[in-house]
């Protein structure tokens, strides 16, 4: 997935073309421009989605569907606004990925027919064009939904003609409007009431706020490559973490909470810890703030004592870089998988894995190959094809272990000539049950047969930290807890790893099996899982226990008990 | 029918009141904008008795819940997103809302409906 998202240079231009109007090449610099500002602050968006578990892909999928409209004027020199703006919108239809990137196809389809028959947009056609968009959008649902994107743009679009009043200037105007959706965002959670409860504000309506933001940036000659000193909701902060790198020189992750004596001056505070270390971020919470900073080690206890010179410190985190490094730099030098040759005419099976470990462990149990999750689990059916169009062989089988993906296994299935079926193993430890009854030169059907057999022979359990305090299923998860799923329902949640996982094999009825199989992510370190494994095996002292280094993000454990 | 355990008995959920989950979660989804009938015979009865829940079936193979929709698309928006969106929301609406696992959903789309040409 991250391999789609490029990373054009965008250097500042003068901003000399709002003299006259904006013609068509102004427009696709001003377009890129939103992207850009959506692109840094992607993650963020992500971050916003409204579920327990961390698998959000609303900022993602709108930052494709802008890239694919850029994509088509790519070679383009078109000075007409109009057709400009409707080759963006054609670019944006046929690229839209999810709800969130269908809805911004349409804005931006409603823009462009506004613009239609245009040659430079002046202040007036771009708030027709802002209404134009509206409707666009609110055609496209029968009961739309407010406390969303939708009802942003509708703000949007009523700010600027209410601004139309009293400027005609565009550049105030571009200002009205983008103040006109933070507003609007910030009000989501007061008419979507699962917004309120998970403490958050609409990711779709926050993407678009990004967009024109972007924009009015990109007017005023501000940076649009990394994101500014924004304090971010605290779930946001973990994500990051999982994600980033480590620079040289950068020895020492630290840490700290705390409450300012006073209201913190965001850009001092970033200012001060700049000069200290580096990949800083600050998040937000009840109350108090989180701060986040990497630094060499004779620095180490330099963001504290500063932190404490503004205010009160709550709580001190320290963590070894290098020590981190070394454990996963072993595995980024473990050698390319190798998958099985596929004899012509035999079953191929084609799996999708979140994990490099994962796929290891796959490939040595004879798939042809792996189209990989990544971080969203969200591969395309592209994807899914082409790995197994050059296959020597018309027998496919494919085993997409996450029910969100096995749409688009079957889509792949409607648009090959092999004879292609699709196994639904909902998670790994599903599709490994039935890869274990491949017999690759035997008879399709009765594979398939077999296969699906297999499927509910195995339990399943995913441990994972949720990022959003929820009621579910009728159990009560804090944010930050540890919270355990049953065959893809959450049925336990507690503080700590170790009692979640206990429970979660009760729950799963380990008593009555014999074999427990842990595949641990890229969240959690050898020590600790070592740690549970002992656990677990005084619990469940005449089972066979195995462990792999699955490597998939977010899940500190996928667990086959069989 | 299909039935979970409580402590105090049985619980039945009809295939009824499954479709009427689909059926509100499809209308709230982004680029359905209607439901269809599944063919000319099914839109010929439907002029002579109107049944408010037209373009969702149920279907069920021991405990497991299949779902056809017969969806009007907005011309002009992703049919491949939109049909993705709809069908991924109406498995996680019924499946968090009855606890029943849903097998598949499968999205037809009938017919392009168009509001403006471009």
């Amino acid at each position: 997935m991250t391999d789609d998202l490029q990373f054009n240079d965008l250097t500042g231009k003068e901003t000399t073309m709002l003299e006259g109007g904006i013609n068509g090449q102004d427009f696709k610099a001003l377009f890129d421009a939103g992207m850009t500002w959506l692109r840094t602050n992607h993650q963020l968006v992500n971050s916003l989605n409204v579920f327990p578990v961390p698998d959000g892909d609303t900022g993602t999928n709108m930052l494709l569907t802008m890239q694919a409209a850029m994509n088509e004027v790519q070679h383009s020199g078109e000075l007409n606004i109009g057709k400009m703006a409707h080759s963006l919108a054609k670019g944006a239809l046929l690229g839209a990925r999810g709800n969130s990137g269908v809805i911004l196809s349409q804005i931006w389809r409603g823009f462009a027919r506004s613009l239609d028959s245009v040659d430079m947009m002046d202040v007036n056609q771009f708030v027709g064009a802002l209404h134009e968009a509206r409707n666009t959008a609110y055609k496209g649902v029968v009961r739309p939904v407010e406390g969303t994107i939708l009802t942003v743009i509708k703000d949007m679009a009523a700010a600027a003609e209410e601004a139309l009043k009293t400027t005609s200037d565009l550049k105030t105007m571009l200002e009205v409007v983008v103040s006109a959706a933070d507003k609007s965002v910030r009000n989501t959670p007061e008419l979507l009431p699962v917004l309120k409860q998970a403490g958050v504000v609409d990711s779709g309506g926050k993407g678009l706020y990004f967009i024109f933001d972007g924009i009015a940036r990109f007017l005023n000659n501000q940076p649009l490559d990394t994101a500014i000193a924004t304090v971010q909701p605290l779930s946001a902060l973990s994500l990051e973490q999982t994600k980033e790198e480590i620079e040289p020189g950068q020895d020492y992750e630290v840490v700290v909470d705390f409450k300012p004596y006073k209201s913190l001056n965001l850009e001092e505070f970033y200012s001060q810890l700049s000069d200290i270390g580096t990949s800083i971020q600050i998040g937000e919470g009840d109350g108090m703030y989180r701060m986040h900073i990497h630094v060499p080690t004779d620095r180490r206890y330099d963001p504290i004592d500063y932190t404490m010179s503004i205010g009160t410190v709550t709580k001190v985190n320290m963590e070894n870089l290098l020590d981190q490094m070394n454990g996963s730099s072993d595995s980024s030098r473990e050698p390319e998988i190798k998958f099985p040759e596929v004899e012509p005419g035999n079953i191929a099976v084609i799996v999708v894995s979140p994990g490099t470990g994962i796929s290891r462990i796959f490939a040595s149990l004879g798939a042809a190959g792996v189209v990989h999750g990544g971080q969203t689990m969200n591969p395309s059916t592209e994807e899914i094809l082409h790995a197994f169009e050059n296959l020597p062989t018309d027998k496919i089988i494919i085993l997409p272990n996450n029910k969100n993906i096995i749409l688009a296994a079957q889509t792949a299935v409607s648009m090959s000539v092999k004879k292609v079926a699709v196994i639904p193993s909902k998670n790994v430890p599903q599709g490994l049950s039935a890869l274990l009854r491949l017999i690759p030169d035997g008879n399709f059907e009765q594979n398939v047969k077999e296969m699906n057999e297999a499927l509910s022979e195995v339990e399943t359990c995913e441990i994972t930290q949720a990022t959003r305090s929820v009621e579910i299923n009728g159990v009560h998860v804090k944010e930050g807890e540890v919270i355990g799923l049953l065959n893809g329902k959450l049925v336990y949640s507690s503080d700590n790893l170790k009692q979640t996982c206990l429970e979660l094999l009760k729950e799963a009825g380990a008593d009555e099996r014999e074999r427990i199989t842990f595949f641990y992510g890229n969240n959690i370190s050898e020590k600790e899982v070592n740690t549970i494994i002992e656990t677990v095996q005084i619990r469940y002292p005449n089972h066979e226990l195995e462990v792999h280094q699955g490597g998939q993000p977010h899940y500190q454990f996928i667990i086959a008990v069989e | 029918m299909n039935d979970t355990e409580n402590p105090y008995g049985n619980i039945f959920i009809s295939h009824r009141a499954i479709a009427t989950i689909a059926y509100q979660a499809a209308l709230e989804s982004y680029g359905v904008v209607g439901l269809a009938p599944k063919n000319f015979a099914q839109g010929l009865a439907q002029t002579i008795v109107k049944d408010p829940l037209m373009g969702v079936e149920v279907r069920q193979e021991d405990t497991a819940i299949s779902i056809d929709l017969y969806i009007v698309v907005e011309y002009g928006t992703r049919i491949k997103s939109v049909s993705s969106s709809v069908a991924s929301s109406i498995l996680y609406k019924i499946e968090h809302t009855t606890g029943l696992t849903v097998k598949e959903v499968n999205v037809h789309v009938r017919n392009l409906r168009v509001s403006d040409t471009d």
